[in-house]
């Protein structure tokens, strides 16, 4: 924090620290006096833990992935979190006081993911917490949110076992603290799964990351095939480790298998990859139809590889839909600030703010416990559309597919035709069937 | 099933795991150092090839070139201002680990800084850069180039290492450094050009694949643990060696996947250590070899 009481107790405490060690040996007085000093730092310091006081500004803490094979992801949150903080204090703040984001790198790792956060709680003292870019952090982090007692909107990381309570499945680990503003992983594939009862595909195969993320993702996909009645075979699976500089021998053993259609959730730097190498292996004039489920996220702003034209691709949000006032001069204004549309990352993190300040008004203040009952079954609205936060405090937003399709105006990919897909509680546990996976919702 | 592509790709991958491990293995098997900033020589040497074709000059070969030859400037400068001075210490072996480790991590980190984190990739020269279809199966024609020089190398090296005066004195020095030192070989320096050669080649490596790759901070400490096997299945110090043993993990890399859907990264350590348990000298020995 820059101000407020937290920040003057570090202060001394630091001071202390440095002058104890020079004087030591030299007077018991003035040891006597830094223990006081020490002792009164101690009680400054644990008087301010969790939470900023009322006054000065509101401090939320964010983590992203900054670096890696995904730092776009982080870049484009932090995009969202500056347009969002910069038209919140234009407009007079939250409550009437300026809002300040601390934005730390997870890299992409859960065990860095938990040190930053807890520091951001027990070093900065921050009100909020929000972000998170990949599945396997969120899974790791979870826990420890419940543990440090403080909200924490999840804006990207897409696995539905961090909203699904404990003990609904071996590896839920929801709890009150942990929301998610974005659609997760069983919103999202219900949608892939809805796509796939369109298209003349039956043999279906897959190409995902090596760890909980790509697994989830072809395990949901055909649960919602079999609940839905899909015609679908499954033939052919590959699970490439992250970062997998070349994908070839993955991509001719799909090859080899022939399949219909594949859904890949490959994502950031290694989707980019993936598709210039699928590309040079002739992967497009073979597979019919490709569905990239996170594939918006990096397609928008890519210099690299896009998505090739008439593939179907998801995104957790689309600047053109809902065609409402609200997205509209989102989308307008964004554009005029940063010369590309906003990806759902941008998105995600913008609307987290705005959930904190609507939160935080409502609540009159920022205690933890009130944030997180303002949070509970909150209604809201943003650019993304309506949507209201389940029993298990997900978003019920809707699960976003559509056709990529290059826009000359947006000199960008978009998708169009679009459909949304309402992914709510009712709609994924019918879909689901007998599957045991948790709706996450 | 198994076509011609995966074949070719198989070969390829092990062509760029051969450029990488011979270095390593030449450098071992002369002045015994187990060389761990060997991946971060190879990730620069696709670096530098990239930064060259984007800054410089727009021609693939020549940057490659100077890819290869920057990186062998900065292994034959850590050689001389570090490593050398540790030749003479007792359990110098522990010694030269950590400071070839250090320098993994300051590479690695002076790459971030310079290109940040993210990932690059280029396209292979446009001569080469067309797909080629056999047997039903595509694979992009450059593969065929990596291979053919993968090739040229190890018989390049072959020659120069039996047939040259200065490849006599490198067989010399590795069988016995001091009876070399006695009879007048200027050891510390022939020390340095053997640096220089095998960074070289790693640097030669990382430029010839950076077609083939995502070219990223991380990309050094993915392939030199697999160097590493590579070395060890082939026999330390062996250029034949190192050539079967990269050829086989490079089919194994290709050929997995067919087998496996995941995990089939642990096959190359499988084979490790079943090369450990029956042939712990490795399928070759000896430099020349």
């Amino acid at each position: 924090m820059e101000t407020g009481d937290g920040d003057t107790g570090n202060k001394h405490n630091r001071n202390g620290d440095i002058e104890r060690s020079s004087v030591i040996q030299s007077s018991v007085g003035r040891r006597r006096f830094l223990q006081a000093v020490g002792a009164s730092t101690a009680v400054g310091v644990a008087g301010c833990s969790g939470g900023g006081g009322d006054s000065g500004p509101i401090t939320l803490g964010a983590a992203y992935i900054l670096s890696g094979f995904a730092s776009l992801y982080g870049e484009e949150a932090e995009r969202g979190i500056e347009f969002a903080k910069s038209r919140i204090n234009e407009n007079g703040g939250i409550d009437g006081r300026d809002v300040e984001v601390l934005v730390r790198d997870t890299e992409a790792s859960g065990d860095t993911a938990i040190q930053q956060i807890r520091s951001l709680v027990q070093e900065d003292n921050v009100d909020g917490l929000f972000g998170l870019d990949s599945s396997g952090v969120a899974q790791a982090v979870a826990p420890q949110i419940s543990q440090l007692q403080m909200p924490f909107m999840i804006t990207h990381a897409a696995t539905p076992f961090v909203t699904s309570p404990q003990g609904e499945h071996e590896d839920s680990v929801g709890n009150e603290y942990v929301f998610r503003d974005s659609n997760s992983l069983a919103q999202d594939i219900y949608g892939a799964a809805r796509v796939a009862e369109e298209l003349d595909a039956t043999e279906w195969a897959t190409i995902g990351p090596d760890y909980a993320f790509g697994y989830e993702t072809w395990d949901y996909f055909q649960a919602y095939c079999d609940g839905l009645g899909v015609e679908a075979e499954f033939t052919a699976e590959q699970f490439p480790a992250l970062a997998t500089g070349d994908y070839t021998p993955y991509i001719s053993s799909i090859l080899d298998a022939d399949p219909d259609a594949v859904l890949t959730p490959l994502w950031g730097a290694d989707l980019t990859t993936f598709i210039g190498q699928a590309e040079s292996a002739g992967w497009f004039d073979q597979i019919d139809h490709t569905l990239f489920s996170v594939g918006m996220g990096t397609d928008l702003p890519s210099d690299g590889s896009p998505i090739p034209e008439g593939e179907y691709a998801s995104t957790r949000y689309d600047p053109f839909v809902p065609d409402t006032e609200t997205n509209n001069s989102f989308r307008e204004a964004y554009y005029e600030e940063y010369g590309t549309l906003p990806t759902y990352n941008a998105e995600g993190a913008y609307r987290a703010l705005y959930l904190y300040k609507e939160a935080i008004e409502s609540a009159g203040g920022t205690d933890p416990s009130a944030l997180v009952d303002e949070f509970t079954g909150m209604e809201h609205s943003g650019p993304v559309g309506d949507y209201q936060f389940s029993e298990t405090n997900q978003a019920t937003v809707a699960s976003i597919w559509g056709t990529v399709t290059y826009d000359d105006e947006w000199e960008s990919n978009v998708l169009d035709p679009v459909n949304r897909y309402e992914a709510g509680p009712d709609v994924l546990s019918e879909a689901l069937g007998d599957s045991d996976l948790p709706a996450g919702i | 099933m198994i076509g011609i592509a995966d074949v070719v790709i198989g070969l390829s991958l092990g062509s760029r795991l051969f450029l990488i491990a011979v270095g390593l293995s030449l450098i071992f098997g002369v002045l015994g150092v187990l060389n761990f900033a060997h991946g971060g020589f190879y990730m620069l040497g696709a670096y530098v090839t990239l930064a060259v074709i984007s800054n410089v000059i727009d021609n693939f070969w020549i940057a490659a070139v100077v890819g290869a030859l920057a990186v062998g400037v900065v292994g034959a400068a850590i050689e001389f201002s570090a490593i050398r001075r540790l030749y003479d210490r007792v359990d110098s072996d522990l010694d030269q680990l950590i400071v070839t480790f250090g320098f993994v991590l300051v590479i690695h980190e002076t790459v971030r800084f310079i290109w940040g984190s993210g990932s690059y990739s280029i396209d292979p020269p446009d001569v080469f850069n067309f797909s080629v279809s056999l047997g039903g199966s595509t694979f992009n024609a450059y593969r065929l180039v990596a291979i053919g020089l993968a090739v040229a190398v190890l018989v390049g090296l072959w020659l120069f290492i039996t047939r040259t005066y200065f490849g006599s004195l490198v067989r010399g020095t590795s069988s016995d450094r001091e009876m070399a030192a006695m009879l007048g070989v200027d050891v510390p320096r022939l020390y340095t050009g053997v640096f220089f050669l095998g960074s070289v080649l790693a640097g030669l490596g990382g430029a010839l694949s950076a077609p083939l790759q995502a070219t990223s901070p991380a990309l050094g400490d993915q392939v030199i643990i697999t160097a590493f096997i590579v070395v060890v299945i082939g026999g330390f110090g062996s250029i034949s060696g190192a050539f079967v043993g990269a050829m086989l993990i490079g089919m194994m890399q290709s050929l997995g996947p067919q087998f496996i859907s995941s995990g089939s990264i642990a096959i190359p350590f499988l084979a490790m250590v079943i090369v450990l348990l029956l042939r712990p000298e490795g399928l070759f020995g000896g430099i020349g070899e």
